[in-house]
């Protein structure tokens, strides 16, 4: 197991949306679950807790947070996330979903 | 994009498709990070909700009490936390005169916490004859390929009714085990035509294990749960004598059975192709045609 933090920049969550949270993925084998939180956090920045099994690659995922953060307007939230070993690939797959379902009405 | 079956849908999915739209209220949220205490420890990353999903909802405008199992963390199985919130959940259900509904998929009790879920699984059925020795009506839905084995096996016979799927399979111990304890050559688990037409949801109904097989949609299990919300069988010393009689009788009728089509053969079933491709109600209505007798 390794664990790390980091908080990103990012611009402001501009959805208007009241839902407080919204979860994507699953922790199985080759996958990981990303949990969105909206709150009371710096609107600038998007804070980030990495729960993985696999330990070592912990440049790989900065650096793919730090890419979302750039991307996505998710200023004012906190990820956590937690991983049995994703390729990176589906990692940015389930930011975007988790992204989407807080900014959308369904969960 | 076409809705996906049943079997394919994930726990929230499940739950979404089966309610009125919006009502689900869940309880233990993942944003309040209720997670495994021991999963940590081994190095096996913790889960949200634990693998569980429960809450509150209504399904044709009635309020029930919601369970979902999430079969793809460490195979839906049952850990303390897991089966602390299964607990809570009929608890809750008998203190309201609320149904319980649970949406099963696991393969029993979760080995890494050791007795933990163990003593989880014992105290849930302790909580389901809570709700049935009050009449609240409890119902397990056994609709994935994982279905339900171990102690959520043996749990769900504990409800007041099972639906099932034919995805749906019902046992206490899985076809693996069973194959390592009996030999390949008794029961071969990578036969899957074998293994569902023992545990399946089809021979389970004949078998009268399930009281409703239903279609591979969300829908079917929806109807298939309302039509079950408001009745509950009473479990007296006279019912259990009954029921001591039926599984005596079967054991006498099929005991001697080494072939799945004979089982079915012998359960009245007299067209084997036919039923094999029958789904849900077709293969109700195939095996009433046969005359099959429920045990």
């Amino acid at each position: 197991m390794e664990m790390f933090e980091k908080a990103f920049p990012s611009e402001p969550l501009k959805a208007k949306t009241s839902k407080p949270w919204a979860l994507a993925g699953v922790v199985g084998s080759g996958n990981l679950e990303v949990l969105f939180e909206r709150g009371s956090r710096p609107a600038g920045t998007m804070e980030c807790r990495v729960e993985t099994s696999i330990p070592g690659y912990k440049s790989s995922w900065l650096a793919a947070l730090g890419d979302f953060a750039r991307n996505y307007p998710v200023g004012g939230t906190k990820v956590t996330i937690h991983d049995q070993g994703a390729p990176p690939v589906l990692v940015s797959l389930r930011l975007r979903q988790a992204y989407d379902h807080l900014i959308k009405a369904d969960r | 994009m076409s809705t996906p079956l049943f079997h394919e849908q994930n726990a929230r999915q499940r739950i979404a498709a089966i309610i009125d739209a919006g009502s689900f209220d869940e309880l233990l949220p993942p944003p309040e990070r209720i997670t495994s205490p021991y999963l940590a420890q081994l190095g096996i990353p913790v889960s949200f909700d634990d693998g569980l999903v429960i809450g509150r909802a209504k399904i044709d405008g009635k309020k029930v009490y919601l369970a979902a199992q999430v079969g793809q963390f460490v195979g839906g199985a049952v850990g303390e936390i897991h089966g602390a919130k299964l607990t809570g959940l009929f608890m809750a259900a008998t203190r309201d005169r609320i149904p319980c509904i649970i949406i099963i998929e696991s393969g029993g009790v979760r080995l890494h916490e050791g007795s933990t879920g163990e003593i989880a699984i014992a105290e849930t059925m302790r909580a389901i004859f809570e709700c049935r020795a009050r009449k609240v009506p409890t119902i397990a839905v056994i609709g994935s390929d994982i279905g339900a084995y171990g102690g959520m096996g043996i749990l769900s016979t504990c409800c007041d009714f099972r639906i099932m799927t034919e995805h749906g399979r019902l046992g206490i111990s899985g076809p693996i085990v069973i194959e390592k304890w009996m030999g390949k050559k008794a029961y071969d688990s990578a036969n899957r035509a074998l293994v569902w037409k023992t545990s399946g949801g089809k021979t389970k109904y004949l078998l009268g294990d399930a009281d409703l097989l239903v279609h591979d949609a969300a829908s079917a299990v929806r109807d298939g749960i309302a039509k079950l919300l408001a009745k509950s069988r009473a479990v007296t010393l006279k019912a259990v004598k009954v029921r001591h009689k039926e599984l005596a009788d079967r054991l006498k009728r099929l005991g001697g059975t080494s072939a799945a089509d004979e089982l079915w053969k012998r359960l009245g079933i007299r067209d084997i192709e036919a039923a094999s491709l029958a789904s849900g109600p077709e293969f109700v209505a195939v095996a009433k045609g046969g005359k099959a007798g429920r045990l």
